[in-house]
């Protein structure tokens, strides 16, 4: 199943687990192992160490047994339930952290515009059980909050085309190349990392794309059906956009101003300058997309390498200025001096392929 | 061979949760056998004391009593410990299961499952897949700042916190002494909010920009707390996203679509060019300098006279 979540391993995590596992197999004898993890959310691989761990556990000030849990590897078996007094099997109250983390995801969950209203309204009530029940826990979760940012009508179109495996055009804005491209899509799956994206097979450039929903400039569903072909599903937890080794490197040095393309950019190093500044090396497979963010920086920092790209940076900031010179002049309004800003720099960006789709899941 | 921390805890625990009067520690370090391997004195209180401290974490209340000779006994309540009843129904099971998934931090990602085991336990129906139940939908809440857990727990247990902050400009952090009142994720990224109190003012502070340790400070809150607590628009202003004013801007034809999503007005000119609206905030120089020559400032003076310095120091090299 795709979407793993985080494994916890720590004897705390561990301990909380078994003691939810002694409350939940009292009840049911001869439980299936596969079911058991399932319901727990963890492997059979982790079930099993936890059913290690029981039987050298109980209570045994007062003479009482360990407790007798064994398994055949599909089913548990409990020899000796009373070991354990009723009370003390009895499900426990949620702790501050338990109560906080369930409830903070499920508020933001909840804020997803493309959701669909049943699933809202299931989680709703289902937030409003859990605050109850965890009384007083519930409290610092107010400490927490998390939105999601997607595009409403955009996600729902998304979602339905998933749901009913149909194909997808999308009229989609690259920041890169600065221009609006059509393309049809198979979507894969929605992921919500700070932004919404979709993952999709992209039959433009036949390759697997992801891009964000906040970009997409227009969207229909097609009555075509979605093929994508069998993907192996990334891991996308640690960065949707991971440059390949073989992607061209940049050096750019940025002052004390500039140091958030540190943060905005995923990077191989970022030094620190004497001046406060950073040096920092990146690779993406189009180095020219680079030249809006040579641009904003303005004295902020400069590009290092390649030099190309400084160069082209530095000729569209004297084409900009050109406009307002002119105009300064006052011979001409600005409007005018569009015609000699040639050579246009975007047609030549046209031109190249998609296969620089991979940055424009951008940031 | 040690015997494992999980094992050792699991003992209190049941030994905490089955008795009905309070047990000593002596008789807590007979029961168990990993305390009888303890060695010495020191080395079992030590152990004692930290793992009651970890079943307090997981949520155990457990309670200190002195009898009537001076000893002091431990017990875990029924009544103090057990979940009231919770009935969920298949749909809400699933949507539980769906928010449980989303925490990209151990931690959380850790106490959200223990949630929901112990919901599970309770008696959540099971069988529903949440992927299933809920498209193709994975949200995911991403925590890569190292900050974000001593935050949470200052923020949780109200207590003060000293950190090196470098500000989005500042060439050396500075030191900060915080009340932390709350943390917020908006677009992917962590912001705390609280009472600065070398300025004795509300701040906000993104999460990123803390360098080095969180250290926390023993003392309580000196500032009262707001009732509600709003991050966000605090940020959305940095991010210029609350204009006050409007600008008016020529954009080349079939350039810049992000500018044109935002503008309030177009004014095609027929001659390759478009005029445009589009509000004014914070930052909008140094967006409208990403497009290069595919824009031209007409007003305000002061964003024209802004954009212009931008790309003088950049055609300057």
């Amino acid at each position: 199943m795709a979407g793993k979540p985080v494994r916890p391993t720590s004897a705390i995590d561990q301990t909380r687990r078994m003691l939810s596992l002694v409350t939940y197999l009292r009840e049911r004898p001869g439980a299936r192992v596969e079911d058991v993890a399932r319901a727990f959310g963890i492997t059979e691989d982790e079930l099993v160490s936890d059913l290690d761990v029981l039987p050298m556990c109980g209570t045994s000030f007062r003479g009482g047994d360990l407790l007798d849990i064994d398994t055949d590897g599909e089913r548990i078996w409990w020899h000796n339930p009373a070991a354990l007094g009723a009370e003390a099997a009895e499900p426990l109250r949620l702790a501050a952290d338990e109560a906080t983390a369930l409830l903070v995801a499920a508020r933001a969950v909840a804020t997803l515009p493309g959701l669909r209203e049943s699933d809202r309204q299931a989680l709703l009530r289902a937030t409003a059980k859990v605050e109850a029940a965890a009384g007083e826990a519930a409290g610092a979760s107010s400490r927490l909050s998390v939105t999601f940012e997607s595009e409403g009508g955009v996600f729902a179109d998304v979602d339905r085309a998933i749901s009913e495996r149909r194909r997808l055009w999308i009229r989609y804005y690259s920041p890169a190349r600065d221009e609006v491209t059509e393309r049809e899509i198979d979507p894969i799956r929605l992921v919500s990392v700070g932004h919404t994206y979709v993952e999709a097979w992209c039959r433009r450039s036949e390759a697997r794309r992801t891009f964000r929903l906040d970009r997409v400039a227009e969207i229909k569903v097609l009555d075509e059906p979605s093929a994508p072909p069998e993907v192996e599903l990334r891991d996308l937890s640690q960065a949707l956009v991971q440059p390949a080794a073989e992607d061209p490197e940049v050096v750019v040095e940025v002052g004390p101003g500039g140091r958030w393309v540190a943060e905005y950019y995923p990077h191989d190093s970022a030094d620190e300058l004497p001046d406060g500044g950073l040096r920092i090396t990146l690779r993406t497979p189009d180095p020219a997309s680079l030249r809006r963010l040579a641009l904003r920086l303005g004295g902020d920092g400069r590009i290092v390498a390649p030099r190309e790209l400084a160069v082209s940076a530095r000729q569209a900031a004297r084409e900009a200025l050109a406009a307002y010179e002119t105009a300064y002049d006052g011979i001409e309004t600005p409007g005018h001096t569009g015609h000699h800003t040639a050579p246009d720099a975007r047609g030549a960006h046209a031109v190249r392929d998609g296969r620089y789709d991979r940055q424009e899941q951008g940031l | 061979m040690a015997i494992a921390k999980a094992e050792r805890l699991m003992n209190l625990a049941l030994c905490l949760l089955g008795t009905r009067r309070p047990l000593s520690k002596r008789e807590l370090r007979t029961s168990i056998e990993a305390y009888l391997e303890a060695g010495s004195d020191d080395s079992f209180n030590r152990m004692f004391e930290r793992d009651k401290d970890d079943l307090r974490e997981l949520g155990l209340v457990i309670e200190t009593v002195e009898s009537l000779d001076g000893e002091i006994g431990y017990l875990a309540r029924r009544d103090s410990n057990r979940l009231p009843p919770i009935t969920l129904d298949a749909e809400e099971a699933a949507a539980l299961g769906l928010a449980a998934k989303v925490w990209q931090q151990a931690r959380l990602a850790g106490a959200a499952s223990g949630a929901l085991q112990k919901l599970r336990a309770a008696g959540l129906p099971e069988d529903v897949d949440p992927y299933e139940a809920h498209g193709a939908l994975e949200p995911r809440i991403p925590v890569h700042e190292a900050a974000f857990e001593p935050l949470m727990l200052a923020c949780r247990d109200r207590r003060p916190v000293v950190f090196d902050y470098r500000k989005a400009t500042a060439a050396r952090p500075e030191t900060r002494h915080v009340e932390p009142w709350a943390l917020e994720c908006w677009r992917g990224h962590w912001y705390l909010a609280g009472f600065d109190r070398d300025r004795g003012a509300e701040r906000v502070f993104r999460l990123s920009r803390i360098t080095g340790r969180v250290r926390s400070r023993g003392t309580g809150f000196t500032a009262p707390v707001p009732d509600v607590v709003t991050v966000r628009e605090t940020v959305a202003g940095w991010a210029g996203e609350i204009a006050d004013r409007s600008a008016r801007i020529r954009l080349r034809a079939g350039a810049g679509y992000p500018l044109r999503a935002k503008a309030t007005a177009v004014r095609e000119l027929g001659d390759g060019w478009d005029e445009l609206d589009i509000p004014y905030g914070h930052g909008l120089d140094a967006w409208l300098v990403e497009f290069g020559p595919d824009v031209v400032v007409l007003e305000p003076d002061e964003l024209r006279a802004d954009v212009v310095d931008r790309l003088r120091a950049v055609a300057k090299g």
